[in-house]
């Protein structure tokens, strides 16, 4: 089981990758361009579902505990900045990479695979040196918002999706009045 | 059933039933690692390529510290999600017909940057690279991070999805300038 299990979460995770578009070059990019908000609309969907799912199970008891990635401001922000370079850069990404290699891409199965082999290799070795350096530059806490505002997480959840749910309006909206403007 | 094997096959999902679906494969991550694993996780991927390379890494430094004791070499539960989100677009692509050997992606990256492959190779490693780096800094990659730390509200994940997409933007209008 504990090698089945892990086989089938990738395996639909990737099947997901695929369908949704994630593997392809232009879907990844035009996010940042506003002309395919496809990359925004996937990931913000799994985070609606996800968190009303794992905060049930959490809340009832069903399973005692969930992961909490750890919260450090400059670490997170300067990785988020650099790892957006490189998406923007060649529209990739590193699970897309994998399932996008199912695809027959061999971009992604030669210098993609091999360009994240050659990144991780570079952290492994520069860890000392460079992010335990950054780590030292403030605290890092490992905490939910719903704890750090001290409100329910519900109401957390709730706000979200609405919010949520009201830029996917608007979204649509905003697609077809550009496409009636193109049609007319 | 068959207008579901005909949804199985079609090459595009709407984007917002392949999220709602990722978020479902997220609880259902809870549910099996909680079961099988010492401690639960979500998803990932950036740390599966570490645990690829550590042998590398060990045999360059066979004191390093990260490959030793933080990400060590092995067949991890991320490592076999790896190879599972390998088979999962290999047999999306199969299913609906859009599997083929290519060295080159879209029309519009040609546009852009021309049919070079040496170009697309060399930016597609260097991008690579960097946006593993980039994950091991600030904790994990879009799945890791924004995905599996979003759906339990970490802050975290919102502080990384706003700054890759700040940079995200400024990248792409650099490279696309007039046509942005």
């Amino acid at each position: 089981m504990t090698i089945i299990a892990p086989i089938f979460i990738g395996f639909l995770f990737g099947f997901l990758l695929h369908k949704s578009g994630m593997t392809r070059y232009h879907k990844i990019v035009n996010v940042f361009r506003f002309t395919d908000m496809t990359v925004l609309k996937f990931m913000l969907s799994a985070l609606v579902v996800g968190m009303i799912g794992i905060y049930f199970l959490v809340n009832t008891g069903l399973v005692p505990n969930m992961p909490i990635t750890a919260t450090h401001l400059v670490r997170n922000l300067l990785g988020g900045l650099l790892f957006g370079v490189g998406m923007a850069g060649a529209g990739v990404c590193a699970a897309p990479v994998a399932a996008g290699s199912g695809e027959g891409r061999l971009d992604y199965i030669i210098p993609g695979i091999g360009g994240m082999l050659a990144g991780a290799l570079l952290f492994g070795l520069t860890y000392q040196a460079v992010y335990l350096q950054i780590n030292k530059l403030t605290t890092e806490a490992r905490l939910v918002i719903p704890d750090a505002i001290d409100v329910n997480a519900w109401l957390v959840i709730a706000l979200f999706t609405a919010v949520t749910l009201l830029l996917f309006y608007i979204l649509e909206r905003a697609i077809k009045l550009r496409r009636n403007q193109l049609e007319a | 059933m068959n207008k579901f094997v005909a949804y199985l096959k079609s090459p595009e999902w709407s984007p917002y039933v392949a999220g709602a679906g990722l978020g479902v494969v997220t609880i259902l991550a809870l549910l099996l690692s909680n079961a099988l694993l010492p401690a639960p996780q979500l998803l990932g991927a950036s740390g599966a390529y570490e645990n690829l390379v550590a042998p590398v890494g060990l045999a360059l430094d066979p004191n390093n510290l990260y490959f030793k004791s933080i990400m060590p070499p092995g067949i991890t539960w991320a490592v076999l999600s790896l190879v599972g989100v390998f088979l999962g677009g290999l047999v999306s692509a199969r299913l609906s017909g859009t599997f083929k050997w290519r060295k080159l992606p879209d029309k519009q990256w040609t546009e852009i940057f021309g049919p070079s492959v040496a170009k697309r190779w060399i930016i597609v490693f260097l991008a690579a690279a960097l946006l593993e780096y980039a994950a091991g800094i600030a904790g994990g990659c879009t799945s890791g991070l924004a995905i599996s730390g979003g759906v339990v509200l970490a802050p975290a994940s919102f502080i990384f999805i706003a700054g890759m997409f700040a940079s995200g933007i400024v990248t792409a209008l650099i490279i696309y300038r007039k046509k942005y």
